[in-house]
């Protein structure tokens, strides 16, 4: 343990003792405080996490400061990802009526866990604040409490009830469904909404981090030839998955603000 | 010792494979489905592609469900 | 470096904060992320999206103005490109036409030519042709007068005075060439060439005037 968590805070190079055979990585490994213990310790994602909210709010304020017209360069790539959120998920899904109010919300939602993601494959961070489920649950408590509050306070509690069940059900299974669409509003929704986010970015470090270190561990611990080949395809494969992650970082910051505006349009519509 | 690799497992990550072929046909099907409808149509590709993308969000959260109780069993 | 991770170290081993399964969470990370997005989304709230929408409704605005000035534009644009179009077309007209004339005019020019080179080598072959005649003509009356006066000569030295009468004379002769000329005479020996002449002579008397040369010509 006390090799690994040296390996993983040193940037992943070194690998266990080569006394020991290979340690596959382990999800203790993303527990890396930087001081305090406990519970309130000050950990590595946690700076990681401050450094990316400085960074965006740095680039988004010096981007739009003075927006003009014609955009600038950096305007001109900020306004790509706010045209993005803001046209192709707010508008579309929550509706040209009332969408602007939710675009910062979604916005910044978009713009934390892109960055944060792609925090997992930089160099000088390569750490997916994601892959800490504390994260994934603050963002996704954040957006169950709006969407809650915002459907309570449209609907009420008798007729957020109802806009739960679809009309014309046979009375007979109206309780099984209320049920189950309560279920599915109150527990399957958030909970799904935090663990995707931290379950992809999890288990994509972690297969990083294997491929890595067996790859390393075979290259220069392990003896005979073939083992060399089979570190060499590892940190080659290990590089095709890097490609991969990128893609599935992207995808993740775009499935988790699109369900976030989806969510909070279902709370906005009076049916089901 | 020296020179072995020892791979060690837990009978919980089996579950997380069973609990990933559902969701991986689910996925390849939406998908199917997905490349079917633009084919067809390549102009409603767009509204498609959200849709697709919910319902491979949807049809992940199981095994997501499976990673996660893999991990939760393991250390109990 | 390796004072963070022996503090790492320490830390696993104080508490088991590390060994948790990783879907509990760590209360700081949770709170702290919470704290710092909430702070992030204020100030994208405050001072970043509303300065986009401005530039996005400014934009707008200076599209809808824009639009105006842009259709006067397009309708001069227009105009000109009218213009410029029946200016081509006319253009283009006028140069069919300077291609169909000079076309025409070439044709012109080659069947001109062409009746000219045929008149004149008719001209010449006709003159050429007339040329010869009278040569011959010529030729044949001399050949005439000549055989003529020496045939009259021979037989006047034959028969030993001068035949006076010349219209008896060319009488003869003319009839003697006629009939020589039709094929009538065969070639016979010097002796019974006067009884041959003789039956010519009295065969037919009256051949006077007519010129078979002259008609077969």
């Amino acid at each position: 343990m006390s090799y690994t968590v040296l390996a993983a805070v040193s940037g992943l190079s070194a690998a266990s003792d080569s006394g020991d055979g290979f340690e596959a990585p382990t999800p203790e490994e993303f527990y890396q405080p930087l001081f305090g213990s406990g519970d309130f310790s000050f950990t590595r994602p946690m700076a990681l996490f401050a450094i990316s909210a400085v960074l965006i709010a740095a680039f988004l304020i010096v981007t739009t400061r003075k927006a003009a017209v014609v955009p600038g360069k950096g305007q001109w790539i900020t306004e790509q990802g706010y045209n993005f959120v803001r046209n192709g998920i707010a508008q579309d899904i929550i509706g040209s009526k009332e969408f602007l109010r939710y675009v910062p919300l979604l916005f910044t939602l978009f713009c934390t866990i892109l960055v944060n993601n792609l925090f997992g494959v930089i160099p000088p961070f390569q750490y997916p604040t994601m892959g800490r489920v504390g994260f994934p649950i603050a963002l996704a408590l954040l957006v169950y409490v709006i969407y809650q509050v915002l459907a309570f306070k449209r609907k009420g509690v008798i007729g957020y009830l109802k806009s739960l069940i679809p009309d014309g059900l046979p009375t007979a299974i109206v309780p099984l469904i209320l049920f189950l669409e309560i279920i599915t509003y109150f527990v399957t929704r958030p909970v799904t909404l935090a663990l995707r986010l931290f379950g992809n970015m999890f288990a994509g470090h972690l297969l990083l981090l294997l491929f890595i270190l067996g790859g390393e561990y075979m290259m220069f611990h392990a003896d005979g030839i073939h083992m060399k080949v089979f570190g060499a395809g590892s940190y080659i494969l290990a590089a095709a998955m890097t490609v991969f992650e990128i893609l599935i970082e992207a995808l993740q910051a775009y499935i988790f603000t699109m369900l976030a505006a989806t969510y909070i349009a279902d709370s906005l519509s009076d049916h089901h | 010792m020296e020179g072995t690799i020892n791979l060690g497992g837990n009978i919980a990550i089996l579950g997380y494979g069973l609990s990933a072929i559902g969701p991986g046909i689910g996925i390849g099907l939406i998908f199917a489905a997905y490349i079917n409808g633009v084919a067809r149509q390549p102009e409603a590709r767009g509204m498609l592609q959200s849709i697709a993308i919910l319902g491979f969000a949807l049809a992940e959260a199981l095994a997501i469900f499976g990673l996660v109780l893999a991990f939760v069993f393991r250390s109990a | 470096m390796h004072n963070i991770a022996t503090a790492a170290v320490a830390v696993v081993s104080e508490d088991k904060v590390g060994e948790r399964p990783p879907i509990v969470p760590h209360l700081g990370e949770l709170i702290f992320g919470a704290v710092v997005f909430l702070a992030l989304l204020w100030v994208v709230a405050k001072y970043v999206v509303p300065k986009l929408e401005q530039a996005y409704a400014e934009r707008t605005a200076a599209i809808e103005g824009g639009m105006a000035q842009a259709e006067e534009a397009q309708k001069e644009a227009e105009a000109a490109k009218a213009q410029y179009e029946a200016q081509l077309a006319d253009a283009r007209a006028e140069a069919a036409q300077i291609r169909e004339d000079a076309r025409a005019q070439g044709a012109q020019i080659v069947a001109e030519s062409r009746e000219q080179a045929g008149t004149e080598a008719a001209r010449i072959a006709d003159s050429a042709q007339k040329s010869i005649e009278a040569e011959r003509q010529q030729a044949a009356v001399t050949l005439r007068n000549d055989v003529g006066r020496m045939s009259t000569d021979l037989a006047g030295r034959i028969v030993g005075e001068s035949l006076e009468d010349e219209t008896r004379q060319r009488g003869i002769v003319e009839r003697f060439l006629a009939e020589l000329e039709a094929g009538q005479v065969t070639p016979e020996k010097v002796g019974g060439a006067s009884s041959g002449d003789a039956t010519v002579a009295g065969g037919s008397p009256s051949a006077g005037g007519a010129t078979p040369a002259g008609a077969e010509s």
